[in-house]
């Protein structure tokens, strides 16, 4: 059934968002919250924060400390340009999630605030230590770690009438990526994801390892002890073996309907190994990548 | 608001909070996007806005009252006349149902470039389901729509 048309409140001055917020939700790019209305849902009034795009860019990047704020009310396609050399690990992440006519569409703060531990935006927000923006319903500002944001499925740190504005992260080091596992390559919600940025030091050592990896706790984690095993390391087999090795103290994972406890370990080895010493291209196989006719017929 | 190239009435406010999808079909009468899932993950109903390829029935029409709105039957008249016919030549089209999206989805990636390669084609259409699975036919019709739109260049 075809839920009541919402009233739709559109603000066109961040400063109004606040007012309108009273007795109403917040929508941006609508791909999640519509599913959930779709579904049931009770939304009556609606207060569009898309709109407010046009108000400033999607990306800014301090040129003194190289902090990069993203918008958090732009579609993932113009984060992923603004961002796309200085934020290696979000623009890979991007690249990843849903598809095309979504990314064209979802936002950072939509991803963010509907607490998913399988949201494909966060791992690589949380490894760069990003903080959330948040605007509370008096117009004034206050800012939280995104690490202390994100409470539990689906539960995050924003009160009723609050809205996130923007997300922040230090200037992200060169190196930095993100692998998903998931039932296809596209509109898969993650079995298992996983962002890291490091740099890599003249003599190859890994230094200022962080690693954030979604769908194996409650919200996305932090893995903490698997990173502190590559500190300062040289990322041969070995190391790599030992950091592989204590993974499972950095994640809980549980059964549910996209895949087993069991699973998620085993996927958590892996994609920390193929983050480390990924395999080149030729020497297997892409699963995911079947060739068409007219390749096969090349 | 602009649809296929035309201003059209603003929606009045009560009907903000429709769905594109919604307004395009039962108030303008253009039924080419097509409801599929309903929850963005078919696209179906995909249509352009400003440019790009979304998903209409997560789109409220409120949000896009200022966008150029691009549904399968203006794709002729902004240039992709050879798209479709491609699509008709290469028999790419089976039951239908997926067709006004996936021509969307491909009409938007030839603008953006104009001989795009097989892997651009895909991501292209990552978000556009066809079941009866004429995808190789989509990437051929694509190539050939490239070419006819630019004879000199490489084309496919």
């Amino acid at each position: 059934m075809t839920p009541a048309t919402p009233t739709l409140l559109r603000p066109t001055d961040p400063a109004d968002v606040s007012r309108l917020l009273a007795g109403a939700r917040a929508v941006a790019g609508g791909t999640d919250l519509l599913v959930q209305r779709r579904a049931g849902a009770e939304m009556p009034t609606l207060v569009d924060l898309s709109g407010l795009a046009g108000t400033r860019p999607a990306v800014v990047r301090d040129d003194a400390t190289g902090e990069l704020t993203l918008s958090a009310v732009h579609p993932l396609t113009d984060i992923a340009d603004g961002a796309a050399r200085a934020f290696p690990a979000l623009t890979a992440a991007i690249g990843q999630f849903a598809s095309t006519t979504i990314r064209n569409r979802a936002t950072i703060g939509g991803n963010l605030v509907t607490g998913s531990p399988a949201a494909d935006t966060a791992p690589a927000l949380l490894a760069a230590g990003a903080v959330v923006d948040i605007v509370t319903p008096d117009g004034a500002r206050r800012t939280v770690d995104l690490a202390d944001f994100l409470l539990g499925p689906r539960r995050v740190d924003l009160a009723v009438g609050e809205w996130v504005t923007s997300v922040r992260v230090p200037q992200p080091p060169a190196e930095g990526g993100f692998r998903k596992i998931g039932g296809r390559r596209a509109q898969a919600i993650s079995f298992l994801n996983l962002a890291w940025q490091w740099h890599r030091e003249p003599d190859g050592r890994l230094t200022g390892v962080r690693l954030a990896m979604g769908s194996v706790a409650p919200t996305v984690v932090r893995l903490r002890t698997a990173a502190a095993a590559l500190e300062a390391q040289i990322p041969t087999q070995d190391v790599v073996d030992a950091a592989v090795a204590v993974i499972d103290a950095d994640i809980s994972p549980i059964d549910d309907l996209r895949a087993s406890a069991h699973y998620r370990r085993r996927c958590a080895r892996g994609l920390l190994r193929e983050a480390l010493l990924p395999p080149s291209p030729g020497e297997r196989p892409d699963q995911y990548v079947t060739p068409t006719t007219r390749e096969k017929n090349q | 608001m602009h649809v296929n190239g035309d201003p059209v009435a603003t929606p009045a406010e009560a009907d903000h909070g429709l769905r594109l999808l919604d307004y395009l079909r039962d108030h303008l009468g253009l039924t080419g996007a097509k409801e599929g899932c309903g929850m963005g993950e078919c696209g179906s109903c995909t249509v352009i806005i400003d440019g790009r390829a979304i998903t209409s029935c997560l789109v409220l029409v409120g949000q896009v009252l200022d966008a150029e709105i691009r549904t399968v039957e203006g794709l002729a008249a902004a240039g992709h006349g050879p798209l479709q016919d491609a699509f008709v030549a290469r028999q790419a089209v089976q039951c239908g149902y997926c067709i006004p999206g996936v021509l969307n989805s491909c009409a938007a990636l030839l603008d953006r470039d104009p001989d795009p390669t097989d892997a651009q084609i895909c991501e292209a259409l990552d978000g556009n389901l066809c079941r009866c699975t004429a995808y190789n036919r989509f990437y051929d019709a694509v190539h050939d729509a490239a070419a006819a739109r630019h004879p000199n260049g490489a084309g496919a």
